[in-house]
């Protein structure tokens, strides 16, 4: 984790409420960004992530808190006066102004040439592969042709910080994936500090160093993509991280030692801190499925056994998802779909999983 | 960027085939022929004519070309009248765009009462609101009262009313609402994320404003200024009423060639002239204020985010706006409530201070039988323009949306053209065309007349409605198994319904308020406002003042009406496509 001495941006406490609204959109936010580091705030619609985003390009003002820039107080500095730029969801390119005018566009604000600001603009087209566009108008490009042009006006006069607000969340799949492969070679290559805001798990997950989950206005959990995904800090983050089943089992004292049981059943090895009912989180792909009859431990350490009956299954190509019934209780296996073949709607199965690998959350 | 809606509409909705008949784009080729292409061509085939002893001749000559060639008093009328509603014109949009820029982007609540305030006056009748302004600037009148009153002059002065600038004001005060109207429709389309873009780029709030919002509200500005200019150029009833002498626009001289000097080939040699002058202008202006690129509305217009802590500066700044905001507004009222309020005054002198309430000028409208003639008549041309123009636009929209018209685009824009002639040389075509079918002067001229400019106005707004339209209600319809007919019963007609009633209203008022194309064509038969008008010239009484306030009741009553229909269907349309 970064220190804030070090920080290149910092949230210290920051609470902010709308006119009329009754929840805070942000409430008691503080993180810090290093410079150069990929930064991803993940969060469902609603959760405050793009009013944070927009506290820090400065659109919009704290109620309470700071907001830092490298140790300056930048909270009451206007926009066009940071040195940060913004990527828009909808791009906002100016529809009256070529491509190449767009990109300039910053450097003419800040009184460059006219010479010097059109080769840096061509050499910023030219990093994103546009550079052949320059003379078009936005609304003769396609959404992802547009998106690097707002990338390139956005980058063009090498900010410290990039935000950028769920930039890719209107194109399709596949150049989703290429401009994701782009994004992260362009800030490696600039070294620029990106704030990313999206509801993507996949992406906040594939590109950041760290990722903030944000719930409500609050951070749920703020750690590398391995502790987020691995070790989640709450049910929320459980359940928007990954796939996971959520199971709601029972602290008592079994054969002398506090045991969670489930539907009645001892789930050995799950560590349940006290007594009283929890819940207990285990992703899909945790979940291992046997024949009903398989012996009691074949491999691993999957202490815990559950039987029940298939009750639908879901192909995914590379992977299958078995919805299992046991007892009360649905479980939910992400199985390889080589050597799935059998696992078809009323057959008996084992499901096992490594208590290792569940979290279980109280209260 | 003059033609995003049109683009847009292109792309948004497929032509699809409505009906098999193609007999279905006849009428529209109909009425073309009929009320925009013989008429206008008479109009220049008259203008080579000449006149003797009153008659005119038929023998093709350039007389009236020649005389107007060497007439340097003709000369200077046509400049004095293009310079005076080009000033008023574009005094019009300098007021109109900050008061367009508040309501648009600072003002966030009751944006659309704003809006509405402005509007209001357009569609009051234009005699009333000329006429309120008479009161004001006359010898005997408010503003001179007023000065003497309070000492700041010996006497009332002659410098106020019948000068050009009494004419400049009047106009003007025409002005502003249509400059609003573009204006603000243009600032409100401007996507917030644009503005932050700017911003966020480093730019300054008065570099993003000449950067970026300027271009793209320079050719709404060029459109506002467009119609402002057309609704002033053609007008003689506001010279006649406030200009005298110093103030006569070329409109008068044009009417009078069609009255009293009876020379219809010299009058419409000078309508000719006058039309091909602005139409140069209006290609001018529109040309100077063309943007490039076209604005993919991909976002609206996010409401600007106050709830920022204001210091005690800029809270006086604010509230300064805030006062600049209201003057303009109360430009446009005061001369109306002036009018209400002389309605009631007992006295037969149009100046403060008031004498006591009375309703007898009421009473004294009530027992005016000729008056009563007038509006019963207003009434029944009205409803028949409105039923001939509302039949003709909501077939002709039809036809053109569902591509059953060769060269759609062209009729859209060729059928709107009778609103775009100047009031006056409109009036006189519509005369020309009459003349040939040889329909008598009266209320069937009236209703043809009325019905060539009412007619495109609500095709217009039928049109908008039709395009909102999602393309694939009609074949959700017929996949549902109806056919084109019921498809229509069912689905077509009930969702642009508000929009045809909207039209029809607002068709009523435009109808029932006419003056310039009317007084040419009734003859013996006056409507209302052409009764008022005829009043007036002979000198009036305080009763006109209780017409008006009347008229302008029963205008405001069928506004509200038809605004919250065509607004209740945008809305309602917009809700649906979000």
């Amino acid at each position: 984790m970064a220190k804030t001495s070090q920080a290149i941006l910092a949230l210290a406490g920051i609470d902010k409420t709308y006119d009329g609204a009754v929840r805070p959109a942000l409430d008691r936010i503080s993180l810090t960004v290093a410079p150069g580091e990929f930064f991803s705030i993940l969060g469902p619609s609603g959760s405050g992530k793009t009013t944070l985003l927009r506290m820090i390009a400065g659109f919009e003002r704290p109620d309470v808190g700071r907001v830092l820039m490298d140790g300056a107080d930048i909270t009451d500095v206007p926009p066009f006066r940071r040195d940060v730029r913004t990527v828009f969801q909808s791009y906002a390119l100016f529809p009256h102004m070529s491509v190449l005018e767009n990109v300039a566009y910053p450097l003419r604000m800040a009184g460059a040439r006219k010479a010097e600001r059109l080769a840096k603009a061509r050499d910023c087209l030219a990093l994103v592969s546009m550079g052949d566009f320059a003379a078009r108008l936005p609304h003769q490009l396609s959404g992802g042709q547009r998106q690097r042009v707002a990338l390139a006006r956005a980058i063009v006069c090498r900010p410290r910080v990039l935000l950028l607000d769920e930039p890719l969340g209107a194109l399709d799949l596949r150049l989703r994936q290429q401009m994701q492969h782009m994004l992260v070679s362009l800030q490696r290559e600039l070294g620029i500090a990106f704030v990313y805001v999206t509801h993507d798990q996949g992406e906040a997950l594939s590109m950041s160093d760290r990722v903030a989950v944000m719930s409500e206005g609050r951070i749920a959990q703020l750690g590398t993509p391995r502790e987020i995904y691995f070790d989640p800090a709450s049910e929320f983050v459980a359940q928007f991280v990954g796939r996971s089943n959520l199971l709601p089992i029972e602290g008592a004292p079994h054969e002398g030692s506090l045991t969670a049981l489930l539907g009645g059943r001892a789930l050995p090895g799950v560590m349940v801190p006290r007594s009283g009912p929890a819940r207990m989180a285990i992703r899909f792909e945790c979940v291992r499925l046997a024949d009903a009859a398989a012996p009691a431990d074949p491999t691993g350490g999957e202490a815990c056994m559950l039987d029940g009956t298939v009750e639908d299954v879901l192909f995914l190509g590379n992977a299958l998802e078995v919805n299992v019934r046991c007892g009360d209780h649905n479980i939910i296996a992400a199985v390889p779909t080589m050597g799935g073949e059998g696992f078809v709607p009323g057959r008996p199965v084992r499901v096992l999983f490594d208590p290792g690998q569940a979290t279980v959350f109280h209260g | 960027m003059a033609d995003i809606a049109s683009d847009m509409s292109l792309s948004a909705t497929r032509p699809l085939r409505f009906l098999k008949l193609s007999i279905l784009g006849w009428p529209v080729y109909a009425w073309f022929i009929a009320l925009v292409l013989v008429p206008n061509l008479l109009l220049i085939g008259t203008s080579f004519l000449r006149t003797s002893n009153g008659f005119i001749v038929f023998d093709p000559s350039i007389a009236s070309y020649v005389r107007l060639w060497k007439s340097s008093s003709f000369q200077f009328l046509l400049l004095k009248t293009l310079a005076t509603s080009f000033g008023a014109a574009a005094i019009g949009c300098l007021i109109a765009y900050p008061m367009a820029y508040y309501a648009a982007r600072v003002v966030q609540k009751n944006r659309s009462v704003l809006v509405l305030l402005v509007i209001i006056p357009l569609w009051i009748s234009l005699l009333m609101r000329v006429f309120a302004w008479r009161m004001i600037l006359g010898q005997n009148g408010i503003l001179n009262s007023a000065l003497v009153g309070s000492g700041l002059l010996d006497q009332p002065s002659e410098a106020f009313l019948y000068t050009g600038f009494s004419v400049l004001l009047t106009y003007t005060y025409i002005a502003i609402p249509f400059c609003f109207i573009a204006i603000f429709t243009a600032l409100e389309k401007i996507p917030h994320a644009l503005i932050e873009a700017s911003q966020d780029s480093g730019a300054s709030s008065w570099q993003t404003f000449r950067h970026v919002v300027w271009p793209l509200s320079r050719p709404s500005v060029a459109i506002g200024f467009a119609l402002a200019f057309l609704m002033t150029v053609g007008d003689y009833v506001t010279p006649s009423m406030v200009g005298g002498i110093d103030g006569t626009m070329i409109g008068m001289v044009i009417a009078s060639q069609f009255g009293i000097a009876n020379n219809w080939p010299y009058g419409s040699a000078i309508a000719v002239c006058l039309m091909v002058s602005v139409g140069l202008i209006l290609a001018l202006v529109l040309w100077a204020g063309q943007t490039k690129g076209v604005l993919t509305g991909d976002e609206g217009a996010r409401p600007p985010v106050a709830s920022r802590r204001l210091t005690s500066g800029q809270r006086l700044l604010r509230a300064g706006a805030m006062v600049l905001f209201a003057l303009p507004y109360l430009f446009l009222y005061a001369p109306l409530a002036i009018m209400v309020l002389m309605s009631f005054n007992d006295s037969s002198v149009q100046a403060f201070p008031l004498s006591g309430a009375t309703l007898r000028w009421y009473a004294e409208l009530a027992g005016n039988q000729a008056m009563l003639e007038a509006v019963q008549r207003s009434l029944i041309v009205g409803f028949c323009v409105v039923l001939v123009s509302g039949v003709a636009a909501t077939g002709f929209a039809f036809a053109l949306h569902y591509g059953r018209v060769r060269r759609a685009r062209f009729f859209e824009f060729a059928l709107a053209i009778p609103v775009a002639i100047p009031g006056v040389v409109l009036g006189i075509v519509m005369v020309l065309a009459t003349q040939l079918a040889q329909i008598p002067s009266g209320v069937g001229r009236i209703v043809i007349g009325q019905a060539s400019f009412v007619m495109p106005v609500m095709l217009m707004i039928i049109l908008a409605r039709l395009r909102r339209l999602d393309g694939a209600l009609l074949e959700a319809s017929m996949d549902s198994g109806a056919n084109h007919w019921q498809s229509f019963v069912h689905v077509l007609f009930p969702s642009i319904r508000g929009a045809i009633i909207g039209g029809a209203l607002l068709g009523f008022t435009l109808s029932a308020d006419d003056v310039m194309v009317t007084l040419f064509l009734a003859g013996t038969s006056p409507t209302l406002p052409i009764w008022v008008w005829n009043q007036m010239r002979f000198g009036f009484t305080p009763s006109v003042n209780a017409i008006f306030t009347l008229v302008g009741v029963g205008s405001l009553l069928a506004i509200l009406v038809c605004n919250r229909l065509i607004f209740h269907a945008q809305t309602r349309g917009r809700s649906a496509e979000g």
